[in-house]
């Protein structure tokens, strides 16, 4: 009796470490997959025909079709600098420098990828429409209410999970096999201000 | 109260979360009932350019698409032979990317790679000879790109960057003009035209 029930144990434990281990190495990533820089992280081979089966798995379920990191880069934050959860109920800045490509959009996104309702249908901001100071910084502000500058609205909904992406088209500075490269000061910080 | 679990069930709960690890990592893409394939078969035939409707708060036909940037692609199926495709890119912002129906993007030429603002592009299969007659003048078979594509099936995507509502409309306009469909390969009149001219599909950059 103790036998069996020791060996149904075992096989629970088992479905449950190896399920959860892949959904989280899938859904997550780890240095494996990933290159992590603060706040945000970017899946080094997505769109590779070579790439890991983490990555295809993670590609496959995300529902994307991203351009591989020789042509773009693209950078998710689901969290705040200081690793608290993005969410509409808190208002954020979001400082950038520049960047040395071709073209860039800061998006903003729900848990389910879409993009977010607001009166101003504004739902990114790119390095052609951005106010950037002489020096070629930025501030977006991530808000629900208006605000000077870059407003980049939040919706009107309490309390949601937010997800931003950074796109880079034509990344100028490139590694030796082709994949453009974003050194680590040049992405944006993302700072809490006022919650709600 | 002390449990002690025998050593021997430690290890196989290990090597079976193992094997259930690999399993799911290796069955997951195919298993995928939403990857961008599935989510862009319903918006229309094969072989047609079709403009995806730009992303906004009540559709989402692929999740995260960029709100600045407007897309169209083109579901080619070679079984019928090579597929054209042709577009005036009107800026060097422009991407075209090919894909196989898993995702993987195995060419891609941008705007600014180009040197002539007219693309035309013939993808074929590696065993489908790309006839030069189907090509409207000698001097104009130099510009074509043939793209070699590792499927019989895949998608095309021109990505058209915006910066702003009113430059969008001229970018939709763009993506109107280009153009997808079967490639007339007509074998009998290639006789003397000597082999078909056919650009490096060079990788990516």
């Amino acid at each position: 009796m103790r036998r069996l029930l020791l060996l149904i144990a075992t096989f629970a434990v088992a479905l449950l470490l190896g399920i959860g281990s892949a959904w989280y190495m899938i859904e997550r990533g780890t240095p494996l997959t990933t290159n992590r820089v603060g706040p945000w992280a970017s899946w080094m081979s997505e769109g590779n025909p070579n790439a890991d089966p983490y990555t295809k798995a993670h590609l496959a379920r995300s529902g994307r079709l991203p351009l591989t990191s020789t042509t773009a880069r693209y950078f998710f934050a689901r969290t705040d600098s200081e690793g608290d959860e993005l969410t509409s109920a808190c208002e954020y800045s979001i400082e950038g420098s520049a960047l040395d490509a071709r073209w860039w959009s800061i998006a903003l996104y729900d848990a389910h990828g879409s993009v977010i309702e607001n009166p101003s249908q504004r739902y990114s901001f790119n390095s052609e429409e951005a106010i950037r100071r002489s020096d070629g910084t930025y501030r977006i502000s991530l808000a629900s209410h208006a605000r000077p500058e870059n407003w980049l609205p939040s919706g009107s909904k309490m309390e949601q999970p937010l997800v931003l992406m950074l796109r880079i088209y034509g990344p100028r500075e490139t590694d030796t096999s082709g994949i453009g490269q974003i050194p680590d000061d040049r992405l944006p910080k993302i700072e809490r201000k006022a919650c709600s | 109260m002390q449990l002690r679990v025998p050593i021997l069930y430690v290890l196989l709960c290990l090597v079976l979360a193992g094997l259930i690890h690999i399993a799911a990592v290796l069955t997951l893409p195919a298993l995928a009932p939403k990857d961008a394939w599935a989510r862009l078969v319903p918006l229309g035939p094969v072989n047609t350019m079709i403009q995806i409707p730009p992303a906004s708060p009540d559709q989402e036909i692929i999740p995260m698409m960029a709100p600045d940037v407007r897309y169209a692609f083109c579901r080619f199926d070679l079984a019928e032979g090579p597929v054209r495709l042709k577009a005036a890119v009107p800026n060097d912002l422009w991407l075209i990317s090919f894909y196989t129906p898993r995702g993987d993007n195995f060419y891609t030429v941008t705007g600014a790679d180009m040197r002539r603002a007219q693309l035309d592009l013939i993808i074929a299969k590696a065993d489908q000879p790309v006839a030069e007659a189907g090509v409207d003048a000698p001097e104009e078979a130099d510009h074509v790109v043939v793209v070699t594509s590792p499927a019989q099936e895949g998608v095309a995507v021109i990505r058209a960057p915006v910066s702003g509502p009113s430059r969008a409309a001229r970018a939709e306009e763009a993506l109107k003009a280009t153009s997808c469909g079967p490639h007339p390969n007509t074998p009998a009149d290639v006789g003397n035209s000597g082999p078909p001219t056919e650009a490096p599909a060079a990788a990516p950059n």
